[in-house]
């Protein structure tokens, strides 16, 4: 079926199957594959995009559901080749590592924001539980959004004393860290990826 | 894979026109939070679609009288945060506050988690306890107002016909001398399907400090959710005090064995149920904390 859809600003006509799901419908016919399709049941997150301002999980919408309606996904976040706050918090606060994660939490992260500029921790908490992340252990990810909203971050726990001395020897090494930060912003979804890309 | 063919009513008169080529196939789409992953496994694709969604009159919650009207468009997050339904429905609230995650709240909806049927329903515990009636639209444009025990049949299963499509709950609104509770035991604090979930409504005479009107239903214990008209009864009248947090723990505990009497999970949900109680309980802020004698 024809389908008009409104993605990060711009209007798109599709040809869909009629029970395609608005996440087959951005990675697949329009090529917004920082969305990522985790769990497939609405658990765990990774296909989170705002729709009407609201987070919502794009594997158990219809596209069809989605018409009429502003849609953004994480490409929409960056402006004129520059992260949005959000997503430089994320980078800043590593509060990226395998990165899968990551679209979804700066949607979630922005639906919060948007909604309430001065979270609370909790309220941080709270907006972020539809999301599953299984590398950061969530701390730099709460701080990273606090920092966002223009409030003192929380103090993440003290590194213990191995994970320090690595700290220290990548914060020394300016070809590691540069890499990393490159990685990072890369995952962090500065511009949409290649299509046929995950 | 069949097309399905997918039907978008904006109004009333759409809806029945659409709900009118209703066939066993055909399902209704609302929030989608459980029907699209559904309706993916092979050999469950529709016939005919119906998208709800676009109906907006039968969103949003209204107060007619002496009677609260929930739209069955009403999603989580509208629910949870309605100054209408905050008022005179607390416990409604409540249990859609913890219903999934935030982007469940934002998509799902009260009408699609009832006519869903799931035994854990969190709203349809709260509803139950409410003695919400279910609105339904037919096919042929006709109306029917039933009891929300007689929608609800058991584990996915409900009274309701192929070409009809749930429109609207409606229910005495409570007034401020009521006090209601929703708590819910599940496998962690967020985001967690119901194991034992339980709602409270009550009257509370200030004068004789006396409960009357006593409503308790649980959920996630039985085929669907349930009242206790055994503890009610015995609640009936009581003073508000620990005493009577006593009697309602007990009066689950005994419905929970009761129900589930061959299930394994019997004395994880004894406990539970005991928690649960006194729980709700103090949620209702009817006297001092109280705490269960365990043992």
């Amino acid at each position: 079926m024809e389908l008009l859809l409104t993605v990060n600003g711009s209007l798109y006509e599709v040809n869909v199957h009629p029970t395609a799901r608005l996440l087959d419908v951005l990675r697949e016919d329009l090529g917004f594959t920082g969305t990522k399709e985790g769990c497939a049941e609405g658990e765990c997150g990774a296909c989170t995009v705002l729709v009407d301002g609201k987070a919502v999980a794009s594997c158990v919408m219809l596209a069809v559901q989605a018409r009429g309606k502003e849609i953004v996904t994480v490409e929409g976040l960056a402006r004129d080749g520059e992260l949005d706050l959000l997503q430089q918090k994320f980078v800043e606060y590593g509060a990226v590592q395998c990165g899968f994660c990551t679209p979804g939490m700066l949607m979630s992260a922005k639906a919060l924001l948007l909604a309430n500029p001065v979270p609370s921790d909790q309220d941080i908490r709270v907006a972020l539980a539809g999301n599953l992340c299984r590398c950061t252990g969530y701390s730099a990810i709460i701080a990273a959004v606090k920092a966002a909203s223009g409030q003192e971050a929380t103090p993440l726990m003290e590194l213990p004393g191995a994970a320090e001395e690595l700290a220290a020897e990548v914060q020394t090494d300016p070809d590691t860290l540069a890499a990393a930060r490159e990685a990072a912003e890369k995952i962090a979804g500065l511009g949409p990826a290649p299509h046929g890309e995950a | 894979m069949v097309q399905a063919e997918v039907l978008t009513p904006a109004t009333a008169d759409e809806l029945v026109a659409a709900l009118a080529r209703a066939t066993p196939h055909t399902r209704l789409l609302a929030g989608g939070t459980d029907l699209v992953r559904d309706i993916r496994r092979p050999g469950h694709e529709p016939d005919v679609l119906v998208d709800l969604t676009g109906v907006r009159e039968f969103a949003g919650v209204r107060l007619d009288g002496d009677l609260l009207r929930v739209g069955a468009l009403t999603t989580f997050t509208e629910l949870q945060h309605d100054p209408l339904v905050r008022e005179h429905a607390l416990c409604l609230a409540l249990a859609a506050a913890q219903v999934g995650s935030v982007q469940i709240r934002n998509a799902g909806t009260v009408g699609g988690n009832v006519a869903n049927a799931s035994p854990c329903a969190d709203s349809a515990t709260a509803l139950t306890a409410l003695d919400a009636a279910v609105v339904s639209i037919d096919g042929a444009g006709v109306t029917r107002t039933r009891p929300i025990g007689d929608v609800l049949l058991g584990p996915n299963r409900t009274s309701l016909r192929d070409d009809e499509a749930i429109i609207e709950f409606a229910f005495p609104a409570l007034g401020p001398e009521y006090r209601t509770a929703f708590t819910k035991v599940g496998s962690r604090t967020a985001v967690s399907v119901a194991r034992l979930s339980a709602a409270l409504v009550m009257r509370f005479d200030a004068v004789s400090a006396t409960l009357a009107d006593v409503r308790v239903a649980l959920g996630a214990v039985g085929a669907t959710a349930f009242r206790d008209g055994a503890v009610e009864a015995l609640l009936e009248g009581r003073p508000a005090d620990a005493e009577a947090a006593r009697v309602l723990a007990d009066g689950c505990v005994a419905a929970v064995s009761g129900s589930i009497p061959d299930r394994p999970s019997l004395p994880y949900k004894r406990h539970a149920a005991a928690g649960l109680a006194y729980d709700s309980w103090n949620a209702l802020a009817l006297c001092p904390p109280c705490e269960p004698a365990w043992g």
